[in-house]
């Protein structure tokens, strides 16, 4: 189990990277897509999976599709030239980010630690997964905490969603979302 | 073409278990809805993306998306209504209230909306803009 999180990791990694250097942008999407798709398999290994559902319809799905629409509309770079050029201070920029965020990684709580601090000092974790089926009667809890607990959030983020194709009719001109 | 007529009857099936029984399993609303709305993207990149807009219809998209927000709207401000508070489901006089005000918010509000939203988008993309035309 382990050795397949770890492949994975590497293959995110990779295909990161790889999507990150090269130059033909096809190439770049369709690397884009294996990288959202090993993000869904990562998630739904660490036990998340209502995350890697989204991971997959959303990232490696809804978006490698608008992305192969948009460059079908424009003109590849020209040149035989197959990795981007460079660019030291983009590459100290993202080095030095990296380190920041892996000196944080000794500092989190194994996989399923029951004594991590979100499991055995927060309360409110505690109570949905104890308190959630009796208090809701829906089984899954991410549902319970998504539509009752926090479901002003919810309707939040689905008005911004509504709002972002509204926003897209608008930038577009056009009357209706067809 | 073909391996769309095969697949496309599954991915709609499956994004509606998603969406129907993401109270129980994982899954939900949002993931449902984008299955329901990827299974049009996929017939539009098969069929031909005007074809499968003419299909459609010009209209539907964005009377499903509006229609997601009226719906989720309403149960919310509904509870408010009946004295409670915004989603306050208890309020309702129903049996098993709050599994039924989630299962309606899931299925009736955010499911409609990012299903709308992901094939408008996609059509919007497709398209290009229109102000001359119009």
């Amino acid at each position: 189990m382990e050795y397949v999180a770890y492949t994975l990791a590497v293959f995110v990694v990779v295909t990161a990277v790889a999507t990150a250097l090269l130059r033909d942008v096809l190439a770049a999407i369709v690397i884009f897509g294996a990288y959202s798709l090993g993000m869904a398999l990562l998630y739904t290994l660490l036990l998340a999976p209502d995350v890697g559902l989204t991971e997959a319809v959303i990232g490696a799905g809804v978006t490698t599709l608008l992305l192969l629409l948009t460059i079908a509309k424009t003109v590849r770079p020209s040149g035989d030239r197959t990795i981007e050029r460079i660019d030291p201070r983009a590459l100290f920029a993202c080095g030095a980010l990296a380190v920041v965020f892996g000196l944080t990684l000794p500092g989190l709580p194994a996989v399923g630690d029951p004594n991590a601090p979100i499991v055995s000092y927060d309360a409110v974790t505690g109570h949905y997964l104890t308190q959630s089926y009796a208090e809701t009667g829906v089984e899954n809890t991410v549902t319970a905490v998504l539509a009752a607990y926090r479901g002003f959030d919810t309707f939040g983020e689905a008005t911004v969603v509504f709002a972002a194709g509204v926003a897209a009719l608008v930038v577009l001109r056009r009357e209706v979302l067809t | 073409m073909s391996a769309v007529r095969v697949v496309a009857p599954f991915v709609l099936t499956f994004g509606l278990f998603v969406t129907f029984h993401g109270a129980d399993s994982p899954g939900g609303g949002f993931q449902g809805g984008a299955l329901v709305g990827v299974v049009v993207l996929m017939l539009a990149f098969a069929f031909g993306i005007d074809p499968t807009r003419r299909w459609l219809g010009s209209w539907i998209v964005t009377v499903v998306a509006a229609l997601g927000l009226v719906v989720f709207a309403a149960i919310g401000f509904g509870s408010v209504a009946l004295g409670g508070g915004f989603l306050q489901y208890v309020r309702y006089p129903l049996d098993h209230p709050t599994k039924l005000g989630i299962e309606a918010v899931e299925i009736g509000g955010i499911a409609l909306i990012v299903a709308g939203v992901i094939v408008g988008l996609f059509f919007l993309t497709a398209a290009g803009p229109g102000g001359e035309e119009s």
